[in-house]
């Protein structure tokens, strides 16, 4: 455990100081990603504006509130991209030295992840958290979220995290076939902005398909841990989404490795 | 006359070599414009799923706000085919000093930059714009008449100007900071909220697209007679005004930048 602590934890703390260096653009992009959450909200509130009932997709208007932010601030922490990286070093080949190096590349990028999460829930994470908050117990006049919530939430997110990662790190292996990853990655963004439940709350969906997202592991990303900060679940409910989650860790990572092994059979790298 | 013929003969020469490498990778062609299509669709898969649980939206029905997406995809289609080069101006070209190759030869700069690439990513866009528009036609939600047919054309231009002027302002600080990526990306992303009709926003975020970076003017508005609700002057004479303003500041502040433009060198 020391040992794998002591390889891979400097892959993360690199990436999060790599990060800090760049902070302009970072802040700007933050920007342009909480624009999206406030186009949702406003768009939201005219929504419930027009409704006729207090819930719409089981949600209140209050609960929407905290859906919007809360998908926001999840899917900031959950939602960070290893496909590019190993696009890039698929297409550079210099994929080659990392198959080289005694060290799981997959682990590695994973850590690297680890790192971006950390910096992600610096900025702009707990600040929109606190906000929200803040908003929900002045504003609102609602009672704050509680200790216990906060807790499985982040439970949830680390697995929500690991999903995302593992599923990613498959998705990347395209770069092995084709070169211009940044289609396929406009295409996923936007699947998955649905599928997770990031853009609307999957409860909107119709009975059928939300028993579908049942067996997917998309729900489990955003929807997932959302739902468990709103403190929809019942304590037999949250064990068995947090078990789910759990699942869909193992199973990614087997279909991962497996997948792996395949592509890295047939890979060719010229120079790199 | 003369010129116009010469820079005429040069953008078919640019444009059929980009044409070849697109033909040379066909599978990159087709993963590009299903990965706009798909970020356009599931904007409307929103909006169906939304309106199983609302009657209207302060008024708006589905068709109409339908109408009002697609047509906004259009112009940014437009602007997205033909000036996507602008982002690699804000993102690499200042800061790698490739820039200079445009500054060398004896040619209209800005022609230069958008000669050189052309998007077919874009045509993702496009095809849903155009999906979106023919259902509503066909629906009855607008009623185009044969004068409509130019307006529309002459807003759609207008509202690719305006596309186009706000990228080239954005892109136009790298000249003083090297890369403006960042902010080119704030920038284009406001044009989100020209999707919906603009009164939903609070008054800050209205002033700010109206005015500041006029996106409202690209869809919203000129929707909004095609749907039978504004006069033809009120709406697309407006835009037009817009898109040529914006596009004169935009075009300036070019022109002042390449002239302080110092090679960032090798």
């Amino acid at each position: 455990m020391k040992k794998f602590l002591r390889t891979y934890l400097p892959f993360a703390s690199n990436e999060l100081k790599r990060n800090m260096a760049y902070k302009g653009a970072f802040y700007l992009f933050t920007l342009c990603s909480l624009f999206g959450s406030f186009i949702q909200y406003y768009l939201w509130m005219a929504i419930y504006g027009s409704a006729q009932g207090a819930k719409l997709g089981s949600l209140t208007r209050e609960e929407m509130v905290v859906y919007v932010f809360m998908s926001y601030v999840t899917s900031s922490l959950t939602m960070i991209s290893v496909s590019r990286e190993l696009g890039r070093d698929v297409v550079k080949g210099s994929v080659a030295m990392n198959l080289i190096k005694p060290i799981d590349y997959r682990l590695s990028l994973i850590a690297k992840g680890m790192g971006t999460v950390v910096y992600h829930f610096l900025i702009p994470g707990i600040f929109v958290w606190i906000g929200l908050e803040l908003y929900k117990v002045f504003i609102l006049h609602l009672p704050a979220v509680s200790a216990g919530n906060i807790l499985w939430y982040l439970i949830s997110v680390f697995f929500s995290f690991l999903i995302y990662v593992l599923f990613d790190f498959c998705f990347g292996m395209i770069a092995f076939f084709t070169t211009y990853i940044f289609g396929m990655q406009m295409a996923k963004d936007a699947l998955l902005s649905f599928l997770t439940g990031q853009l609307i709350p999957l409860s909107f969906f119709p009975g059928i398909i939300q028993r579908l997202f049942d067996f997917l592991p998309f729900s489990s990303m955003v929807y997932t841990p959302v739902m468990i900060y709103l403190g929809r679940y019942r304590p037999s409910e949250l064990c068995f989404v947090l078990g789910r989650q759990l699942v869909w860790v193992v199973l990614l990572y087997l279909l991962g490795s497996l997948l792996w092994k395949q592509v890295t059979k047939r890979l060719v790298v010229l120079g790199g | 006359m003369n010129k116009i013929k010469r820079y005429g003969r040069l953008y078919r020469v640019l444009v059929s070599q980009f044409l070849k490498t697109i033909l040379q990778s066909k599978v990159d062609f087709f993963i590009g414009l299903i990965g706009f299509f798909f970020t356009q669709i599931m904007g409307i898969a929103f909006l169906y799923l939304v309106f199983e649980q609302i009657p209207d939206l302060q008024g708006w029905t589905l068709d109409q706000l339908i109408f009002i997406y697609g047509f906004a995809q259009i112009p940014r289609g437009i602007d997205h085919l033909f000036t996507d080069n602008i982002w690699m101006v804000s993102w690499w070209m200042v800061i790698d000093g490739d820039f200079d190759r445009y500054m060398l030869r004896p040619m209209n700069v800005f022609f230069q930059v958008i000669c050189e690439k052309l998007q077919p990513d874009a045509l993702g866009e496009l095809l849903v714009g155009f999906a979106l528009l023919i259902l509503s036609i066909s629906k009855g939600v607008v009623a185009f008449h044969a004068a409509d047919v130019l307006l529309f054309l002459v807003s759609m231009i207008a509202g690719a100007v305006i596309y186009t002027s706000v990228k080239l302002f954005f892109a136009s600080i790298a000249f003083w900071v090297k890369q403006s990526g960042p902010f080119l990306q704030v920038a284009y992303d406001m044009a989100n909220f020209a999707k919906y009709p603009t009164e939903i926003y609070s008054r800050a975020v209205r002033f700010l697209i109206t005015w500041v970076i006029p996106f409202a003017f690209v869809a919203y508005l000129p929707a909004g007679y095609f749907l039978g609700q504004r006069s033809a002057f009120a709406t697309i004479g407006a835009e037009c005004v817009i898109a040529v303003v914006f596009w004169i500041i935009a075009y300036s502040f070019f022109q002042y930048g390449t002239r302080k433009y110092e090679s960032a060198g090798n």
